[in-house]
């Protein structure tokens, strides 16, 4: 018994420190993407502080300004950022 | 008899308590060490990069008329920009952060490849930056073929304008592309500026 809970802990103490900071890491990288996109139109933001997806190539993202942007991949296949 | 047997027992299950911790803490390291490699760059998942970024535009680009191409032009405003260029690129190959002498220069398709395939550079703003190459390769066809009135010196301002962009983005998760893409700055633009060259992307 002792055996057994001493493997579960183990087994799900990996997989909570694997899965949270490849997770982390993804997160982070959206959020330098679309800080990128947005200053690549040259719209004010700043940094881009938080991301909400919305579907497939498309998000929302949110400014440390304030400002809020919709940034989705248009059907020609141009990045659109465009203000909520 | 049976204290010392119990005391085995607590003994053996503290030691097993010890390994789980030692163990957990191994991995709470491990898992800070990857964080810290993985955050300078701004990679986003390959499978996505794939799938996001069908160019339809390079059969476009090839299409174009080569005949159109005003000659009289251009020759004469070509020689106007070489020099302030080449006293700008000798800036930058003086910076530290490009520093590596001896890259070597690129042509559009190599530089094409390099930039889809860093990972320095969100799949989001690969795409942006496509579409601002699509855009001033745009600018340059009209140009060429008579149905602009920007001049050339403009277009170097573009031009210039979109590489400091590109190296911005790419010096600090893929320095060697930025050092590339610095020692390939006149290369392209000699083919941007020459009509005939122009013609053949």
């Amino acid at each position: 018994m002792n055996k057994r809970v001493q493997v579960w802990t183990l087994i799900v103490a990996m997989t909570v420190f694997f899965t949270g900071p490849s997770q982390a890491a993804e997160d982070v990288s959206l959020l330098k993407d679309m800080t990128s996109v947005i200053a690549l139109l040259g719209l004010p933001c700043g940094q881009v502080v938080s991301v909400k997806r919305l579907g497939d190539n498309d998000h929302i993202a949110s400014c440390q300004d304030g400002n809020r942007y919709r940034v989705y991949l248009n059907p020609e296949g141009r990045v659109v950022a465009q203000k909520q | 008899m049976r204290e010392s047997s119990a005391e085995l027992r607590i003994e053996e299950k503290l030691m097993s308590a010890a390994r789980i911790v030692g163990m957990l803490f191994f991995l709470l390291t491990a898992g800070c060490v990857w964080m810290e490699r993985k955050s300078p760059q701004t990679g986003a998942p390959e499978g996505k990069a794939v799938a996001v970024e069908p160019s339809t535009t390079r059969p476009a680009d090839q299409s174009v008329p080569k005949t159109d191409l005003p000659d009289a032009k251009i020759p004469a405003k070509v020689p106007a920009s070489p020099v302030p260029a080449e006293q700008t690129r000798k800036k930058e190959s003086a910076a530290p952060s490009t520093g590596k002498p001896g890259a070597p220069p690129l042509d559009l398709t190599t530089l094409e490849t390099r930039l889809k395939e860093t990972k320095a550079i969100g799949v989001f703003t690969k795409i942006t930056l496509k579409n601002q190459v699509d855009d001033l390769l745009d600018q340059f066809r009209a140009y060429y073929q008579g149905r602009s009135k920007i001049s050339l010196a403009e277009l170097r301002q573009s031009y210039d304008m979109l590489l400091l962009k590109l190296l911005s983005l790419l010096q600090d998760g893929d320095p060697s592309l930025a050092r590339m893409v610095v020692a390939s700055r006149e290369a392209i633009w000699g083919i941007l500026a020459d009509p005939a060259k122009f013609a053949t992307l």
